[in-house]
């Protein structure tokens, strides 16, 4: 049997089980507070980074894993299953640099037509989720263009919405040009937040207090998600509690087929900050 | 002529007949309408603070006179730079001073009146009584077409009614002062009346304000046109009108034609009423005309108690045309005194004195009468005023470089609500203290200082919404302005909250227009006075809680009212509830509240905010 092989880093905020349940290689990006360097989700978990983002007054970097680390993973699963395509799928070109780390590394070896490199143009679990479903395709033994295809598919109808709780983080990352107008306010604001077709974060839209802001998600999510049944996942900041309201709005309208609880890696994490919640839907279409 | 004690209705129609004997005047000037007009703003400054008297609202931030106080004398001050004996350019210079300095919705129908008055004048030398009358009515139908709502029972209709009486009249006299007598009987009766089209007027038993505001200005007129052309000593004395009588609750003033002129005479009041032009300049013997304000928050002297009447005798040893506007905060002062210095050591007992203006009178009856010679300013409404550049080719636009793609303007009152603005984007605040509107010329100033392309502006107050507007039109051609009609603070925040960097000039007006209808607005303040609204007994001294412009709730403990107005704001519990803490609030009361909120509507979210506002201890917002 020589199914595909799924890898992928590890900001696709993907659950422990589901990594292991369908054998998702994942790729740990390098993580920075001041002079400590960490391997995310190796040697600091999702709870340890938001309780040093929260005490730390510079914004933590993160490092793409360069294109070695790549070609050396590459290298490392074609000898442990000779014959097996190898699909590896990366967080958005538009917010980082380790797509192209993953292209070079694949042009670095010799022999590499059977390793596709997606870039999924999304980040956390808006893309976690084209990851797992390639992993599931994978399984039934799915060749790699239907992989390919499947993956293009569910990014192309994914809903992804994150709100920010507490703007400080967005202030200090300075990096979301288009929500900087309301980084300066003094009222409780919540930014809603996407990520658009070119992998880039913007705002979508500023409401006030918390349940305004799940409203609103609920009620974008429901023009452009006009199905009965849906998949979902929620992101949190090491607080599963804080996606219930947002869940149970999201009930009053859908059949929910799967459910996943995602923890908010570093990547939005850092500049989104503790306290967001994020929400990722897709049709279900079984 | 002498001095007649009315006592009866036979001295009235005697005095009537007595005040046909006065030289009859057929033609009126420039230089008789500069010194018409002095007597009528110095009418209605003496009279700023009854007409402030009058606001429905028990409520301590009625400000009608103060506004058109202040846009009088921003006309009167643009004449002093430069009359004419033609009328035709005097009017234009009045108009043009007006319009800048409009305040309040009262100021700003004030100088649309005028400028209906200026246009119809502008190409005279003088005007005949017929020719008076049209430029009444064409003031009136300029000010009507300025409003977008006009409300009768307001300074409207008192214009109104007096201009279309003088269109009838003028076929009856060629006699402008008779004519101008009739014109301010007909306003007092129309301003009588006010109380029976306007319900509110009733209930509070008031007179409108504005309208009370107007009579007090044609009584000017109408001294200067008697006073000027009988010229004698006792004639000096000008006497108020039934209308002061009309303003007292329960009190409408009845007419009838022969008390127009007899109360005009009556020296039972004795507010001194000279026409200036026709003073000598040594005549005046209070000559330092003295505006200052008093801040009490500031110096060591903030703790020593603030005793109005004893201030006011001790300023009127050396002074008259006192005026004194006290709050908390600041107290507001203007006198003519021949001691400035003893009134400013005065002022000191009781705080810092910030914004001193001090003129000296005699300077400027000297200037205004070699002015009135000499001066004769183009007819040309904005052709000539380089200090204030209105016109497209001078106005400061700056260089398209620089220039941002949208600049916002907000009222606001209260330092905590200034820095909310500012974090929205907001890039100019305007100060719209409870008792100063910003004026016109207050809001062209903050536009030629903003480099953007397109303007939006946030009045805040329902009060202040015209002279906004009016600024916009003034502009119009150069800057490109829209004003978003809030009404309140909390519609404001909204409004400016609704604002997008990034969205079109169309959009953004249609998302901050319906963000006022989202959010709900309510204020706490004491009452002022008994009275008796919607049913409410209100006592003087009780807290008020006023839902949009609607007293709700009235009791004599701070939180209870505060709970009864924010019941009656509150629908399903789950809305943002915005608390702005005002000056007046402790931290007891505030703690208090919030936790009231929190238990009783559990599922809202609160914020709490500094507001700094004064008067009102607090301002809520509900939005849902």
């Amino acid at each position: 049997m020589t199914h595909t092989i799924i890898v992928t880093e590890s900001t696709a905020d993907i659950p422990a089980e589901l990594i292991a349940k369908y054998d998702i290689r994942i790729i740990p990006l390098r993580l920075f507070f001041g002079e400590q360097s960490y391997a995310d989700g190796v040697d600091i978990t999702s709870a340890e980074f938001y309780s040093k983002l929260s005490a730390s007054v510079q914004l933590p970097t993160t490092s793409q894993p360069s294109p070695a680390d790549y070609t050396a993973m590459y290298e490392k699963l074609t000898a442990e299953h000779p014959g097996s395509p190898i699909i590896s799928i990366h967080l958005s070109s538009g917010l980082s640099g380790t797509y192209q780390s993953a292209t070079i590394g694949r042009s670095m070896l010799d022999d590499h037509s059977h390793i596709t490199v997606i870039d999924s143009k999304s980040a956390s679990y808006g893309y976690g989720l084209a990851v797992v479903h390639a992993a599931r395709l994978a399984e039934q033994g799915k060749s790699v263009a239907e992989i390919e295809a499947g993956v293009a598919h569910i990014l192309s109808r994914r809903e992804l919405y994150f709100m920010v709780d507490d703007l400080e983080y967005l202030r200090k990352g300075g990096r979301i040009g288009r929500a900087s107008a309301v980084l300066g306010t003094l009222l409780n604001v919540k930014p809603i937040l996407s990520i658009d077709e070119n992998g880039v974060i913007y705002p979508v839209e500023k409401v006030r207090g918390q349940k305004k802001a799940m409203t609103r998600i609920v009620e974008m999510m429901r023009q452009n998600l006009n199905v009965r049944k849906i998949n979902l996942a929620l992101g949190h900041t090491a607080n599963r509690e804080s996606c219930e309201p947002l869940l149970q709005m999201i009930r009053e309208h859908y059949e929910i087929g799967e459910l996943v609880f995602s923890e908010v890696g570093p990547v939005i994490g850092t500049h989104a900050g503790p306290g967001t919640i994020a929400m990722f839907a897709w049709p279900d279409e079984e | 002529m002498r001095s007649v004690q009315i006592s009866s209705r036979t001295e009235l129609v005697w005095i009537h007949e007595e005040g046909e004997l006065s030289l009859s005047k057929r033609s009126l000037n420039g230089t008789d309408f500069t010194a018409m007009v002095l007597a009528g703003a110095e009418r209605l400054h003496q009279h700023a603070e009854h007409v402030n008297s009058l606001n429905v609202f028990p409520v301590p931030d009625g400000d009608t006179g103060t506004n058109m106080n202040l846009t009088m004398t921003a006309g009167v001050n643009e004449l002093k730079r430069g009359t004419s004996p033609l009328i035709g350019q005097t009017a234009t210079v009045l108009s043009k001073g007006l319009l800048m300095g409009a305040r309040g919705n009262s100021g700003v129908i004030l100088s649309q009146l005028f400028r209906g008055f200026s246009r119809a004048a502008a190409s005279r030398d003088e005007l005949n009584a017929a020719q008076f009358a049209a430029a009444l009515q064409n003031g009136v139908e300029t000010a009507y077409k300025a409003v977008v709502k006009p409300v009768e029972g307001t300074i409207l209709t008192v214009a109104k009614e007096a201009a279309k009486h003088a269109t009838y009249y003028a076929r009856r006299t060629t006699d402008i002062t008779e004519l101008m007598g009739e014109v301010l009987r007909r306003a007092q009766e129309t301003l009588a009346q006010t109380q029976e089209m306007l319900p509110v007027l009733k209930q509070v038993g008031v007179v409108d304000s504005g309208g009370q505001g107007l009579v007090y200005i044609y009584e000017g007129f109408y001294a200067y046109l008697q006073n000027g052309t009988t010229a004698t000593s006792t004639e000096q004395t000008f006497a108020a009108v039934h209308t002061g009588q009309a303003m007292q609750p329960g009190m409408t003033g009845t007419s009838n034609p022969a008390s127009a002129s007899a109360v005009a005479q009556n020296p039972a009041f004795d507010t001194p009423m000279p026409a200036q032009a026709r003073l000598e300049t040594e005549d005046i013997e209070f000559l330092y005309d003295m505006e200052f304000f008093i801040n009490r928050q500031l110096g060591p002297n903030r703790n020593v108690r603030f005793e109005e009447e004893k201030f006011r005798q001790a300023l009127a040893v050396n002074g008259d045309s006192i005026i004194v506007i006290a709050d908390d905060e600041v107290i507001k002062v203007h006198v003519h005194s021949k001691a400035p210095g003893e009134v400013l050591n005065l002022a000191l007992q009781y705080g810092e004195i910030t914004q001193i203006h001090i003129l000296n009178m005699r300077e400027q009856h000297r200037d205004l009468l070699s002015a009135g010679l000499d001066i004769a300013p183009p007819p040309d409404l904005f052709a000539e005023i380089p200090q204030e550049p209105l016109d497209p080719q001078t106005a400061a636009v700056p260089p398209a470089e620089e220039v941002a793609a949208y600049g916002l303007i907000a009222v606001s009152s209260g330092d905590g609500i200034s820095e909310i603005f500012r974090s929205l984007g907001v890039d100019a605040i305007l100060a719209g203290g409870q008792t100063m509107n910003p004026s016109t010329e207050d809001f062209v100033k903050a536009v030629e200082n903003l480099s953007a392309r397109h303007i939006f502006i946030l009045p805040n107050n329902s009060n202040i919404v015209l002279a906004a507007q009016q600024a916009r039109d003034l502009l119009e051609g150069s800057r490109q302005i829209t004003v978003i009609p809030s009404k309140s603070i909390p519609q404001g925040i909204a409004s400016a909250f609704a604002f997008q960097e990034d969205e079109s000039v169309d959009m953004n007006e249609s998302n901050m227009t319906e963000a006022l209808d989202h959010v709900k607005s309510g204020q706490v303040t004491v009452a002022v006075r008994d009275t008796t609204m919607e049913n409410i007994d209100i006592k003087e001294g009780y807290y008020i809680g006023i839902n949009n412009s609607k007293i709700v709730a009235t009791a004599p403990s701070l939180l209870q009212t505060c709970q009864e107005l924010l019941s009656s704001m509150i629908e399903d519990g789950q809305e943002v509830v915005t608390v702005l803490v005002g000056n007046e609030a402790n931290d007891a009361d505030t703690t208090a509240l919030a936790s009231w909120i929190s238990e009783t509507y559990p599922d809202a979210e609160v914020e709490i905010h500094e507001g700094d506002q004064p008067v009102y201890h607090y301002l809520f917002s509900v939005e849902s």
